[in-house]
């Protein structure tokens, strides 16, 4: 529910910016949340899903022993790891080091994306969360 | 006559030298030395720290020092020993919350203000983060402090089952600053130190009490089930039997002797380079 309310507000952000100054930019917002999303779509939603719900059985070595895709929304761990953490995972990949296969099973992209669309990505993960795990999150990046 | 006399008499002293040559050593014991090793940990100058009920010892080479335990309820247990990235030693058990040590003012700090309860059940001190700490309270989940515990910050449930023994190692390939394992009642369960998701290291089954790694080899893990020791040389994927003279209880790690078991019966064993095992003398 958190992460819709989150959502909306990122989406009426221009509204709330106007009036109180508080959000920032009045048309950054729904701009990055769209940019965020569109990233999301195109480079990882085929593997951690549309909503950002993760494979299945995600805790779990799959038939290849590689430890699948996890979720991004509030079920999976992503809230717990800093801004800084996210991108390096992002731009360099990640491999599990238990995997039975030696390939990076979150593939890098800092080949494909800028900077810029990393941390747009990360902007939209952060609306898949509560706002106890942004709290939180907000304070592993600080 | 006075030869069957002096045949009893000389059977008589013999007997007496025999069962004093039995007795001797088990007398020249300590008198604490017979009770179970609850705990055992190294010191910042290397020394082995070693809890039992009767209280805290410090060995060093051929010298023992009692440290005097703080001041606790009678309910309180001391269970755990710990030592810090800086080289500080922790207390904790159930009732008795988290203490460290102030070598220099020989006292104890209780560490326990801002956690929910007493009732910590394990602790675990950072690798290599001094000031990072971890506490498992039952029912209320998995704390850490970051700041030597001045303020603890609920992190976790854990895992499924209920945390005996608790551990954080530097081993390589974290997304963070290392793993945490955790001794359950079903086994050993691992995470990395973000709490990201516990699973089980390996399919070694049992009531873990004790675990430990080599500091020196972090892939190197040891639990203890059921008194019997068991070895990871991969970061506790796989587990093989390690064969010990006595059911153990408590393992650490010491700078000079290397990997140092607790017993049932209140000994203390390392091991050797040919995996023998030979006592350490208090």
């Amino acid at each position: 529910m958190n992460k819709w309310v989150y959502s909306l507000a990122l989406l009426a952000a221009p509204v709330l910016a106007g009036a109180s100054g508080v959000l920032g930019s009045a048309h950054s917002a729904p701009t990055e949340f769209a940019q965020g999303r569109q990233i999301y779509e195109q480079y990882c939603a085929a593997c951690h899903g549309w909503q950002g719900e993760g494979a299945a059985n995600w805790k779990k070595p799959d038939e290849k022993g590689e430890m699948p895709p996890p979720p991004h929304d509030e079920t999976g761990h992503t809230w717990r790891h800093s801004d800084a953490m996210l991108f390096k995972m992002i731009a360099e990949g990640w491999r599990y080091p238990f995997n039975k296969s030696d390939r990076l099973t979150m593939p890098a992209f800092e080949e494909q994306m800028t900077a810029q669309e990393i941390q747009s990505v990360i902007g939209y993960l952060k609306t898949l969360w509560t706002d106890e795990q942004r709290e939180y999150q907000k304070t592993e990046s600080q | 006559m006075r030869e069957i006399i002096h045949s009893l008499t000389s059977a008589a002293w013999g007997f007496c030298v025999l069962t004093l040559a039995i007795l001797m050593p088990a007398l020249a014991q300590p008198a604490n030395a017979a009770q179970p090793v609850k705990a055992l940990t190294i010191s910042s100058s290397g020394a082995l720290l070693v809890l039992r009920d009767s209280g805290l010892l410090a060995i060093e080479g051929d010298t023992s020092t009692e440290i005097a335990l703080p001041a606790i309820d009678q309910e309180a247990q001391a269970t755990s020993l710990a030592k810090g990235a800086d080289g500080n030693l922790y207390l904790a058990g159930p009732g008795l919350g988290v203490w460290r040590y102030d070598s220099s003012g020989e006292s104890w700090q209780s560490l326990s203000d801002t956690l929910p309860n007493l009732g910590v059940t394990a602790m675990a001190a950072h690798a290599t983060q001094p000031e990072t700490l971890y506490a498992y309270l039952g029912n209320d989940g998995m704390f850490r402090s970051r700041d030597g515990g001045a303020e603890w910050v609920k992190v976790d449930s854990g895992p499924q089952e209920t945390v005996q023994a608790f551990l954080h190692s530097d081993m390589p390939g974290s997304m963070e600053s290392g793993w945490l394992f955790a001794g359950t009642t079903r086994g050993v369960s691992r995470s990395m130190d973000c709490f990201c998701f516990w699973g089980d290291a390996g399919d070694l089954r049992g009531t873990v009490s004790a675990i430990g790694y080599d500091p020196a080899a972090p892939e190197n893990v040891y639990a203890v089930i059921e008194g019997q020791l068991h070895h990871s040389a991969d970061g506790g994927e796989t587990w093989t039997s390690l064969k010990t003279p006595k059911s153990v209880t408590a393992l650490a790690f010491t700078p000079t002797q290397g990997l140092v078991v607790g017993t049932s019966n209140g000994n203390l064993l390392a091991r050797g380079a040919a995996d023998e095992w030979t006592p350490v003398h208090e």
